[in-house]
């Protein structure tokens, strides 16, 4: 490339496959990599105390799960408001060989990557069922079939002595290379190992939605009956998004189990669907980046109203009933003003930096 | 190459009769216009031979195979394209990724494939790609290829529409009114694109069209549908001439 290949001064590609490249510049890749780099070395210069440690772990499995939503409910335009089921299905795999093998069994503490893998599995298999009204179902009538899915979920656990009746069921500490994570190393542990899935995650949904198999999702979204014609089974393709949202849902439970070391229902209920919904609709629907704005930005926002509604709770005393309003409260008018606002979420406003920066110092 | 061939084909939808013992041939390498009133039941014929209908009596061949019961992603693997009437596009993509979307069953690599991405997804993407660069410049849209669908003007479009089918490499095409809402120089385009596909690619072509004018010129055949009847066939000029079409399009004296 005889051109500059830190900015995007023109298109200066002589073949097909150099324009298949995820980085149009080097000046995005070293963005890119710096980014990561932060990523992983800041715990090394920044000690954060554990309760901050664990929202930043909470906000890393909600980018998974929200990961898997905004596919099939962004890209393939199937509203789903059962994901919590679906993450909930991967926890209480993780669970169930708790409660089979005991919650320190040598599978469930030495050979957790596999567990997590069959967890996303579960997850799928799952997905895919739930998935098969939308052979017939459109629309709202196929978000109400996938809310029977968590009515059927949550009812179902709640019932079952094998699942404790909803009761906490506690998962061991895993075993690292190092030995046992211990108390004090557990939450860095698990932001490294939830990151390092999330990058794979990442890269294999971006490679994805470049490839037949993420082009047709949106082809089965913006026109289904088109996408017959031009060769696709949209019913099938719809299953298979399900699937494929089950499957991130289902990686982000049993991480989700790990971290907690232990599975109650009361992470996966109604309240949670709607929302990572919410996540997937601030980051902004069919936007890769949105997928990971999404779950900082309600987790952030989430952390600082709590923090204002104690200090309101202790320092108004007289509107105490008001500051434990606030939460939900906030959270209501957030999605409403950004469905007002800005329905393209913050990875539109990511895109027009991007934009501007890539013109930069021309504006045209 | 395959004939088409639809043999008494009634479809009804409740009591109403959409299309009435209708018997086409359409020859390889030919022009075929259906033309009509409307509501004569000209999408709906294109329809039934795409595949989102199925006709309630009779039967539709394409060379060996039976169309009769086919669903439309299978017949489109047969090398039958559609184009719509109404843009049914995929708005939220680019021209680019349309087209590629009509590459969709010659692009067979696994799902792994695709995580990695390298090597035969790599090699199989940009072989389709080169693919849809030769339509795209048949078509004559290279300025849009980036372009978001739904930002673009009608009359390009219906051009993107009318490139989509041509992209599954057919060797029938079915136009649906591709010249509807069109200004004259846009017509003339699309009728060019037309005549060229015939010479150079030898597609077979079926146009639903309304512009009289457009289908006499180009046409080597013509089918003339009213109320669901085929009520005249033959060359423009026997068409032309034919009491029975004249009634249906003018009235009678």
């Amino acid at each position: 490339m005889s051109s500059n290949r830190w900015l995007a001064t023109g298109n200066y590609f002589t073949s097909y496959k150099e324009e298949q490249r995820i980085f149009f510049t080097s000046l995005d890749r070293a963005a890119m990599s710096l980014l990561l780099l932060c990523l992983f070395i800041w715990p090394f210069f920044i000690v954060v105390d554990n309760k901050y440690m664990l929202v930043i772990d909470n906000i890393l499995v909600a980018v998974i799960a929200v990961m898997g939503l905004n596919l099939v409910t962004g890209f393939a335009g199937l509203i789903s408001i059962g994901h919590a089921a679906f993450v909930g299905i991967g926890a209480y795999t993780i669970a169930s060989f708790a409660r089979v093998l005991g919650d320190s069994h040598a599978l469930l503490t030495h050979a957790w990557p596999l567990l997590i893998l069959i967890a996303g599995f579960m997850g799928a298999v799952f997905g895919a069922i739930v998935g098969l009204p939308a052979l017939r179902l459109k629309h709202l009538y196929l978000a109400i079939a996938t809310l029977s899915f968590q009515m059927i979920f949550q009812w179902t656990i709640n019932f079952m002595n094998f699942f404790n009746q909803g009761q906490t069921i506690s998962v061991g500490r895993v075993v690292w290379l190092t030995g046992q994570v211990s108390r004090s190393q557990h939450y860095i542990f698990w932001y490294y190992a939830i990151l390092v899935v999330i990058v794979f995650c990442g890269f294999a949904v971006r490679n994805l939605l470049r490839t037949r198999y993420g082009r047709c999702l949106v082809a089965v979204r913006d026109n289904d009956r088109a996408a017959d014609a031009m060769g696709m089974h949209p019913g099938f393709t719809k299953v298979y998004a399900f699937a494929l949202a089950g499957f991130l849902a289902g990686v982000a439970g049993a991480l989700h189990a790990y971290l907690y070391r232990g599975v109650g229902i009361e992470s996966f209920t109604l309240h949670h669907s709607i929302s990572f919904l919410a996540m997937a609709i601030v980051g902004g629907l069919g936007t890769l980046p949105g997928s990971f704005l999404g779950p900082l930005a309600i987790k952030v926002l989430d952390l600082q109203v709590e923090r204002l509604s104690e200090w309101a709770g202790a320092h108004l005393t007289f509107a105490t009933n008001l500051a434990t309003a606030l939460r939900p409260l906030s959270f209501g008018l957030v999605i409403v003003l950004f469905l007002m606002f800005e329905p393209r979420g913050i990875a539109n406003w990511w895109r027009i930096a991007r934009s501007y920066v890539k013109l930069w110092p021309f504006r045209y | 190459m395959a004939h088409l061939i639809v043999s008494d084909v009634t479809l009804t939808f409740g009591g109403l009769q959409a299309l009435t013992q209708v018997n086409l041939s359409i020859e390889p390498g030919f022009i075929t216009s259906i033309i009509g009133p409307n509501g004569a039941g000209k999408t709906s014929l294109l329809n039934c031979v795409s595949g989102f209908y199925h006709p309630t009596k009779g039967e539709i061949q394409y060379g060996q195979r039976n169309l009769t019961h086919a669903s439309p992603h299978q017949i489109s693997s047969m090398g039958i394209a559609r184009a719509f009437q109404n843009l049914e596009l995929f708005r939220g993509l680019s021209v680019l990724d349309n087209l590629l979307l009509a590459r969709h069953q010659n692009l067979q690599y696994s799902i792994l494939h695709a995580i990695i991405y390298f090597g035969k997804t790599s090699r199989l993407e940009a072989e389709n790609r080169t693919y849809v660069e030769k339509v795209i410049n048949f078509m004559e849209l290279e300025p849009y290829r980036k372009k978001m669908v739904g930002n673009l003007s009608y009359g390009v479009q219906k051009r993107v529409e009318v490139a989509r089918a041509l992209t599954l490499a057919p060797k029938l095409l079915l136009l649906d009114e591709p010249m509807a809402g069109m200004n004259i120089e846009e017509k003339e385009d699309i009728v060019r694109f037309i005549l060229d596909l015939k010479k150079e690619w030898g597609t077979t072509v079926v146009l639903v069209e309304h512009d009289l004018g457009v289908v006499m010129d180009i046409s080597d055949q013509i089918y003339v549908l009213d109320f669901g009847e085929v009520i005249g066939s033959g060359t423009p000029n026997d068409v032309a001439s034919n009491p029975k079409v004249i009634e249906a399009y003018i009235g009678e004296e």
